[in-house]
């Protein structure tokens, strides 16, 4: 015999198993109230003697069992889930996407991926994940742990957003570094389309000079 | 009361001057530095027509596809103010009677949005293979086949996609709408020097048609003769 009919086997015959127990079960509930039945004898019938503890026994198996049991419904079940497509004010000031990206888990992900110290307000993880409504924004910087600044929320480094989905529309980057020159730039997202941005940080001694 | 409003007014037009961030691009530094320039009356008229290749670098919507793209920079005479509007300009193929005006960059985003939604998706596979048979039994005849090469070609074909296509949205022409709006050339009252896009629909032509762009100056035109 095969491995797997084998193992299918023995699922089948557990299985099997398991049901015998809650089918005896049954059984002897619809047995015992059979004998309920057979028992109530109608009155003046002779019946045979019992102790008051067969009694008390007895009275006890009389008792059906559905009635003793608590039963548990399950109620309906709610699932919620909500977008915001922003930009809108929130308690940490501005957050294009809404405070938590747009990703239901984000909340979660984000209150323990940002301290409470760090840069508010910022994106969600998953904000600039691939979706097909969205273009892509391809960033080379340098340094490439320059920090990433998007219409004024921080994004991350741009190591870590060589490749950003934006929602069409026109966005303000910006990409910083400690001791050098902030690169700014205006953007403009498309849908399907792509568009690559090379930002070189140069320094503040070269800013001075211009 | 008074006050309070004309504060609350102050506030209001301040926080929009403040939204609103500036239009057009940089100026060149003087009227001589565009391809072609004119003065007159002391106010300075460059213009440089862009290539539709670098239009596509210029601008992330398709806008070669439906327009013909200049820069144009007005420097005004002197302690004088200038109205810039672009119902002064015109654009006109040499020797011909009829002109075009530019388009707005609604107009232009609505353009593009529905381009870019009637056109059809076409995708072509092509496919080639090539393997070897060896000798073997011929499955209706019984008898022994020789073996050998075995070529096979073909394409497939598909028309149409799933989804919105690329740049079809409304939110894409919103966008399309803004870059043409902050790139293009600012209009109203100017002292300074200014300068931005203009958006011409596309004008049918001969090839090697020269193109002539035309502003009219208070009532006067002036004519400027655009390089192919």
């Amino acid at each position: 015999m095969r491995p797997e009919a084998l193992s299918l086997a023995t699922l089948l015959l557990a299985l099997g198993l398991n049901g015998v127990p809650v089918n005896a079960q049954s059984n002897e509930s619809s047995s015992s109230t059979a004998a309920t039945q057979h028992d109530s004898n109608p009155p003046g019938q002779a019946t045979t003697s019992k102790s008051p503890a067969q009694e008390n026994a007895a009275r006890d198996a009389e008792i059906p069992v559905e009635n003793s049991r608590i039963r548990w419904h399950l109620g309906t079940i709610s699932v919620g889930a909500g977008y915001s497509s922003g930009p809108y004010y929130g308690p940490y000031g501005f957050y294009p996407y809404g405070p938590y990206g747009i990703y239901p888990g984000d909340w979660v992900y984000s209150s323990l991926w940002y301290p409470m110290w760090g840069r508010y307000p910022y994106y969600g993880l998953g904000s600039f994940n691939y979706n097909s409504g969205r273009g892509e924004v391809r960033l080379t910087a340098d340094p490439k742990l320059a920090e990433v600044y998007i219409d004024g929320a921080y994004a991350g480094t741009a190591d870590r957003l060589k490749s950003m989905w934006l929602d069409p529309g026109a966005y303000d980057l910006t990409v910083s570094a400690k001791d050098r020159e902030s690169f700014h730039q205006r953007v403009y997202v498309l849908s399907g389309k792509f568009l690559k941005i090379t930002a070189k940080l140069g320094s503040e001694g070269t800013k001075d000079k211009l | 009361m008074s006050r309070r409003i004309a504060w609350a007014a102050f506030v209001v037009c301040s926080a929009a001057l403040a939204v609103a961030g500036p239009k057009g691009t940089v100026p060149r530094a003087t009227v001589e530095r565009y391809t072609v320039h004119r003065v007159r009356e002391g106010v300075g008229v460059g213009v440089v027509l862009l290539s539709r290749e670098q239009v596509r670098k210029t601008f992330v919507s398709d806008l070669d596809r439906c327009c013909v793209v200049a820069e144009v920079a007005l420097y005004p005479a002197k302690d004088k103010a200038l109205e810039v509007s672009l119902n002064d300009f015109a654009l006109r193929v040499g020797g011909s009677d009829t002109a075009t005006k530019p388009a707005s960059a609604k107009l232009v985003a609505t353009s593009l949005q529905r381009k870019a939604g009637s056109g059809r998706d076409i995708t072509v596979s092509p496919s080639v293979g090539v393997g070897y048979e060896s000798a073997g039994y011929d499955p209706v005849t019984g008898g022994r086949t020789a073996g050998g090469m075995t070529r096979s070609a073909g394409v497939m074909v598909g028309v149409g996609g799933s989804g919105p296509k690329a740049g079809s949205t409304d939110k894409d022409r919103a966008a399309i709408e803004i870059e043409l709006s902050e790139k293009g050339l600012p209009e109203g009252s100017t002292s300074a020097p200014v300068s931005g896009y203009v958006y011409f629909p596309l004008v049918s032509r001969k090839k090697g048609a020269p193109l002539q762009m035309e502003y009219i100056l208070n009532g006067n035109r002036v004519v400027l003769n655009l390089p192919q």
